[in-house]
């Protein structure tokens, strides 16, 4: 210690022995500055004290020393180099003196240069608060008990709640509610282990948060005291410092009331730009697709769908009807299609991303192609939990960009993260569980998820409870068919492997329940079709890229898919779509948002109709005419059920014609 | 950057992974086809062209065609959001209107 530190240590000694509150000192090694370099240094360092958090400055009681060095790495602008010492970077004192620091930027988000330097003041102070095991009483109780739980029960036998909170050595970097935030998740079933990877690396304010979870509190630190903002682009992190200080800074913008997000549902003519509103959002679900034969889906797949109110509706029961309006939020390993419905073959690492889609969608995609049934069972959420779930998902499909793993980080255990984090419900946190089903099971059996409203089936297909599989449908379409047409003896997959000119004659005899029921099943058909359709062009497709059948209308469509699967990542990966600014997208971030979106989506939309013309031109001319066979067979269908339908004097819903505003005089 | 776009499209040229991206490929020809089907729009200026509307298609038939035994949330939702637009036909039975969705 130089001698001017000891003596600062001894006034300091003097200070608190004379009834002086507890407090923070921060003390400038002045000798060698100018006066002018003392002066700019000193109301950096007053700055720097009234932005930092009364508690923090509290438990600090003690001085630190703050120094010009002329050792740190030229890039660096300080550290803190001994729990009682500060070190800046010699090298950027001049600016700071003479006052250019203050306009030089720094194209980082604290601006300027100035702002950099207080920015690290508050950063290496954060981490000597860190290392200070500066706990509350009741965090230091449940310390001792866990590791003393620990030490005679054994990692096994220990209680939920001291998961994370035996061997603690930091006051905030290694709280297992922080790590979870932060993005440092617990690994599957290793008992509360953390996972050494961070997927948020999207958005973030500096990559340097990321390298470790100390670094992550001192770099969130500066921002959380000094961008008014904060509390708008990271809020759940927000929450959980103003809850650790008891305090928040004064300064805090007004945050926007929806959370921007793309919508990666298929419907090209939609502009993906939505705005998420938590108010409207009554109730969220598990979402469960059911398992089929197929090895990767053979658990099922877990989703959350977000029970959203149409506009203008009270949240309440009647939400739950306003399907069109609903979102489901599904992780999704992205292999570059914005639509995967097959996941054969995934074994290894891709991104997983958080997919936001609409819930219709969601419905065709399993109940129709896959023909697997969905169960949506809600969870028994507070108002509060609900919201930060919603603001929680908003943040990850902004920042979140991690690995799937078929085995160790699927679908199961993303939503269970995100569950966990979301609503940090104590009986999450030592939840385990990588099936899906299991999922489901673990949630009812804790009472986070009510199955009741599943209890009669009929009541929970009319009230999308539940999905049912169109494989029942078909059965049952084509039983309603025999008993009113006498249809060739066989089963629905003989009646659907005949051709569609086989089946034509029987159309015009049916009355409307066959109708009905042929329309499904011509529907049927069509599916069949376009899974024969799509073996066939992977045949192709790889004869060509062997070599053994190359054509030059195979590799046009090759290259249009390879464009689309590069072009759609921003769907699922929107950060791309802004460069600047950190965590959700504020109002100023709106027009860029908007601009590029729209930009990309249409380039995306030019893609997908080029490929369907080449992948046309490019099916087999039986299998063309085949799909275009039942493609007529379905508008006679159609053509016959309206004329039933008039002929028995039906009903008519108004058409655009009918609703048109009357012309004003 | 750890997951370029590039990479990924580079991964899908691979020779290993060649199935993974044809996987795509036929998804997307189901989409194509798909559109054709169920075409929907979000032009909702009148009823029979409500997105509600359309995408109950499938369950006015189904309940058509079983004389009311299945009874999926999509047609619910449709009921309920043309008897809210259209406050005559709050006395139509739902027969009536399952028929009526069905033959748009």
């Amino acid at each position: 210690m130089t001698r001017l530190g000891a003596g600062l240590l001894g006034a300091a000694l003097l200070l608190a022995s004379s009834g002086v509150p507890a407090d923070l000192r921060l003390a400038l090694y002045a000798e060698g500055l100018s006066e002018a370099q003392r002066q700019a240094s000193q109301t950096l360092l007053d700055e720097a004290r009234a932005a930092l958090p009364p508690r923090l400055r509290e438990r600090l009681d003690r001085t630190v020393e703050v120094r010009w060095s002329t050792h740190l790495p030229e890039n660096g602008y300080g550290r803190a180099s001994r729990p009682d010492r500060l070190e800046l970077n010699a090298r950027l004192l001049p600016g700071l003196a003479n006052g250019s620091a203050a306009s030089a930027r720094t194209g980082r988000p604290h601006g300027t240069v100035r702002r950099e330097l207080l920015a690290t003041v508050l950063h290496e102070l954060t981490h000597i608060y860190d290392r200070s095991r500066a706990w509350t009483a009741e965090q230091r109780r449940l310390s001792n008990r866990c590791s003393q739980q620990a030490g005679s029960l054994g990692p096994v036998g220990l209680a939920e709640r001291c998961r994370g909170q035996t061997t603690r050595h930091f006051t905030l970097s290694d709280d297992p509610r922080l790590l979870d935030l932060a993005g440092w998740q617990q690994a599957v079933g290793r008992r509360g282990q953390r996972e050494r990877d961070n997927g948020q690396v999207a958005r973030s304010p500096d990559l340097y948060e990321l390298r470790n979870p100390r670094e992550f509190v001192a770099v969130n630190l500066e921002y959380f005291l000094l961008d008014p903002a904060y509390a708008c682009r990271r809020p759940s992190l927000y929450r959980y410092f103003r809850e650790h200080f008891g305090w928040a800074p004064a300064a805090r913008a007004e945050c926007p009331p929806t959370y921007p997000y793309l919508n990666a549902g298929r419907d090209f003519a939609r502009q993906p730009l939505g705005q998420l509103d938590p108010e409207r959002v009554y109730e969220v679900d598990y979402l469960f697709a059911e398992a089929n034969d197929s090895w990767v889906s053979r658990w099922g797949h877990s989703m959350l769908r977000l029970v959203i109110c149409a506009p203008g509706r009270p949240r309440g029961p009647a939400c739950r009807l306003d399907l069109d309006h609903h979102l489901v939020l599904s992780y999704r390993a992205f292999v570059g299609d914005v639509q995967l419905s097959s996941w054969d073959g995934l074994t290894g690492s891709y991104p997983s991303r958080l997919f936001v889609l609409p819930l219709n969608q969601v419905i065709d995609e399993y109940t129709k192609v896959e023909l697997r049934g969905l169960a949506s069972v809600p969870l028994r959420l507070s108002d509060e939990e609900r919201r930060a779930l919603v603001e929680r998902a908003a943040e990850q499909h902004w920042s979140y960009d991690g690995d799937y793993w078929f085995l160790s980080n699927n679908c199961a255990v993303e939503t269970l993260k995100l569950l966990r984090t979301g609503t940090a419900h104590d009986e999450l946190e030592s939840l385990d569980s990588i099936m899906p089903n299991g999922l489901l099971e673990l949630l009812v059996g804790r009472g986070l998820a009510d199955r009741s409203r599943l209890d009669d089936p009929r009541e929970a297909l009319r009230l999308g409870y539940r999905f049912d599989s169109f494989r029942e449908r078909y059965q049952a379409m084509f039983a309603i068919l025999r008993q009113r047409l006498p249809v060739p003896p066989g089963s629905v997959e003989d009646w659907l492997t005949l051709s569609a000119g086989e089946r034509r004659p029987w159309l015009a005899h049916a009355d409307l329940r066959a109708s009905a029921a042929l329309l499904l099943l011509e529907q049927a058909a069509m599916r069949r079709q376009l899974l024969l359709a799509q073996e066939e062009l992977k045949q192709r497709y790889l004869g060509h890229r062997e070599g053994r059948n190359a054509r030059p209308d195979m590799a046009r469509a090759g290259d249009t898919l390879n464009k689309i699967l590069a072009s759609s990542g921003f769907l699922s990966r929107p950060a791309e779509l802004l460069d600047g600014g950190y965590g959700l997208p504020q109002a100023g971030e709106w027009p860029r948002l908007e601009a590029q979106s729209t930009a990309r989506h249409r380039g995306l939309r030019q893609l997908n109709d080029e490929l369907d013309r080449e992948l046309r031109a490019l099916l087999e001319p039986e299998r063309l005419s085949e799909l275009q066979a039942i493609e007529a067979n379905l508008r006679q269908l159609g053509e016959h059920l309206r004329a039933l339908h008039k002929a028995s004097d039906g009903l008519q819903l108004p058409g655009s014609e009918a609703a048109r505003p009357v012309p004003q005089r | 950057m750890r997951h370029s776009l590039l990479a990924i499209t580079l991964l899908l040229l691979s020779t290993t992974t060649q199935a993974r991206s044809l996987e795509q490929t036929s998804n997307i020809v189901v989409r194509a086809f798909d559109r054709t089907i169920d075409f929907t729009s979000d032009t909702t200026t009148s009823i029979r062209d409500m997105k509600v509307v359309i995408e109950a298609r499938d369950d006015a038939a189904s309940f058509v065609a079983s004389e009311g035994a299945i009874r999926g949330a999509q047609l619910e939702a449709a009921l309920g959001a043309i008897r809210e637009r259209l406050p005559e036909t709050r006395e139509a039975s739902d027969q009536a209107l399952a028929e009526a969705i069905l033959a748009r």
